[in-house]
């Protein structure tokens, strides 16, 4: 099992995707973060300001802010599963492993594995641009108090799960353009939409992002009010949950279907 | 020693019938061309000799058991299936080691058989840039990585050239007869393994036509006498009378089938027919080929 896993791991880092996923992560990360930092303590029309750069308010939502490059893990998922049917690469696959659920296993442990990695080059990212920020304002630095632990803990969670996400759907649907644009649909509009809408967010704090948002919840005003959440280990349940049953639909998609 | 046993196979795919009832089997140490025409069902039936496509009936057998429950495959059977298999932004040295891995082959063994399909030198390239021939060559290579002693080819000359052909017979004929290995080699075109094969298993609308040796099979062909004469016709009644069919390939040439040379010459000292051509032809593999995969 363990050969498989670095076999999945040795496919990933033997093309260019990873390290293009990489950079539009940290990419979108960085915009992020020069928003968030170029925004603190300034008040949108008709809301109070948003914390100010030396508060520990200001660092929770730098670190949380983490979380919002999920998708290009997941795409990353979408991509390790729908290749090997693209390239037709999924025939060798299987030849050398004919048991087919091992596979999907080894495929779902690597992608958990690189979407730990990327949940950590995002830590860093954010870790360099909060830190010097928070000692200019002259504030104080914090990282082992304050929830920040938790917020890390979210962004990687979060980040290994998406990844799994994306591995499920590609097993699902196959067809990788479809697959990353049914993603991107659903995390940009659908669940943006369920997650932002104070009427919906009954149901949008059961979807994955709502979820991930439990886990890194800090009760920063938006302008929409406080938001509907559920509570961080119910969020962390609903996710494991959702990877579960991603998990499950790749195995039962992929060890019977005919490769032709 | 079997190596390779098919028997009674049966898969569908919604109403086409892809492979029904087919059996046969592959000796050690023998290469066997699995023949028919395009979409007579090869492909269907190495894929699930392979595990890749699962059976409605019957069993497909490697060494005796399904390939599905073969511990170390790679190590057992290799298998050449088609010629885009790669990541093309993959090298393909890179593409051999991720095998490698996933098999528990030392990581030298990639340079090892790129060494063997000739391609050394190319070993650092992505394989995007490969043209058809080094993918073969590449699959052939990716085939062989784990020295297995079953050797199963779909179509593997598609796409080579000449020169290409030639070293793919001579790195098939290599493997079977000085290595012992079991070859199934499936081809559309009966001269491409005619050089190569030790036996023939011909199949055709998902249905065994044919199986045996080459030799039987230019025996079961039927050799036509072929008469050219201007009044040729005047033959017809007294050889029909003497058992024979007639098939009129054109301006006064007939093949008489089911009679010997002798029995149409003395038809035409009786007749009186001046001949300017009497001759038994011989038997064509390609020609006997194309009757026995013909549309019925």
């Amino acid at each position: 099992m363990v050969a498989l896993v670095r076999s999945e791991l040795q496919k990933l880092f033997t093309t260019r995707l990873w390290w293009i996923m990489l950079l539009v992560t940290l990419l979108f990360t960085g915009i992020g973060l020069g928003v968030t930092i170029g925004f603190a303590g300034q008040a949108p029309p008709g809301a109070p300001p948003t914390p100010g750069r030396e508060t520990l308010e200001f660092q929770q939502a730098v670190w949380a802010s983490g979380t919002g490059s999920a998708i290009f893990v997941m795409v990353l998922g979408i991509v390790m599963m729908t290749g090997e049917y693209r390239y037709q690469t999924i025939t060798t696959t299987f030849l050398t492993t004919p048991r087919r659920g091992r596979v999907v296993t080894a495929k779902l442990a690597a992608g958990l594995l690189a979407g730990v990695l990327f949940g950590v080059a995002s830590l860093l990212l954010i870790a360099v641009a909060v830190i010097p920020t928070v000692l200019i304002a002259g504030g104080e630095v914090t990282l082992l108090g304050g929830g920040i632990p938790r917020i890390m803990l979210g962004v990687l969670a979060t980040s290994a799960l998406y990844a799994l996400f994306g591995i499920g759907l590609g097993a699902l649907v196959r067809n990788q353009i479809a697959a990353v644009v049914g993603a991107i649909v659903w995390v940009f509009v659908i669940e943006t939409l369920l997650t932002a809408i104070p009427a919906l967010q009954g149901v949008g704090k059961f979807t994955p992002s709502g979820a991930a948002q439990s886990l890194i919840a800090v009760q920063v005003d938006t302008g929409f009010g406080e938001a509907d959440l559920l509570p961080a280990w119910a969020g962390a349940t609903v996710l494991v949950a959702y990877a579960l049953v991603f998990a499950v639909v790749a195995s039962l998609t992929t060890v019977r279907r005919d490769i032709t | 020693m079997t190596a390779i046993e098919i028997r009674n196979l049966a898969k569908s795919f919604g109403p086409v019938k892809a492979v029904d009832d087919v059996s046969f089997s592959v000796d050690a140490g023998t290469i066997t061309g699995y023949l028919g025409p395009n979409g007579a069902g090869k492909t269907t039936t190495l894929r699930c000799l392979l595990g890749l496509v699962t059976a409605d009936r019957g069993t497909a057998l490697v060494d005796g058991r399904p390939y599905p429950a073969l511990e170390h495959p790679l190590t057992e059977v290799g298998a050449v299936l088609e010629a885009t298999s790669f990541h093309p932004g993959r090298t393909a040295r890179d593409h051999l080691r991720v095998i490698c891995t996933a098999a528990g082959l030392p990581a030298a063994r990639a340079d090892e058989a790129l060494a063997q399909v000739g391609l050394a030198e190319a070993a650092r390239k992505r394989v995007g840039e490969f043209s058809l021939g080094m993918r073969q060559r590449l699959a052939l290579g990716t085939a062989t990585l784990g020295r297995p002693r079953v050797l199963i080819l779909d179509e593997p000359a598609n796409g080579l050239d000449p020169a290409g052909i030639e070293w793919l017979r001579g790195f098939l004929r290599n493997l079977a007869h000085d290595q012992g290995v079991a070859v199934l080699v499936s081809s559309h075109v009966l001269a491409e393994v005619q050089q190569t094969v030790d036996n023939v298993v011909i199949i055709a609308r998902g249905r065994l036509v044919h199986q045996g040796s080459l030799a039987e099979l230019t025996g079961n062909g039927e050799r036509p006498v072929r008469v050219h004469a201007a009044e040729a016709d005047r033959l017809v009644p007294a050889l029909e009378a003497e058992g024979a069919r007639v098939e009129r390939a054109g301006d006064g040439v007939l093949r008489f089938y089911g009679v010997d040379a002798e029995t149409v010459g003395r038809a035409v000292l009786e007749e009186r027919v001046l001949v300017t051509e009497l001759v038994r032809e011989r038997s064509d593999l390609q020609e006997i080929f194309m009757q026995l995969t013909r549309e019925t």
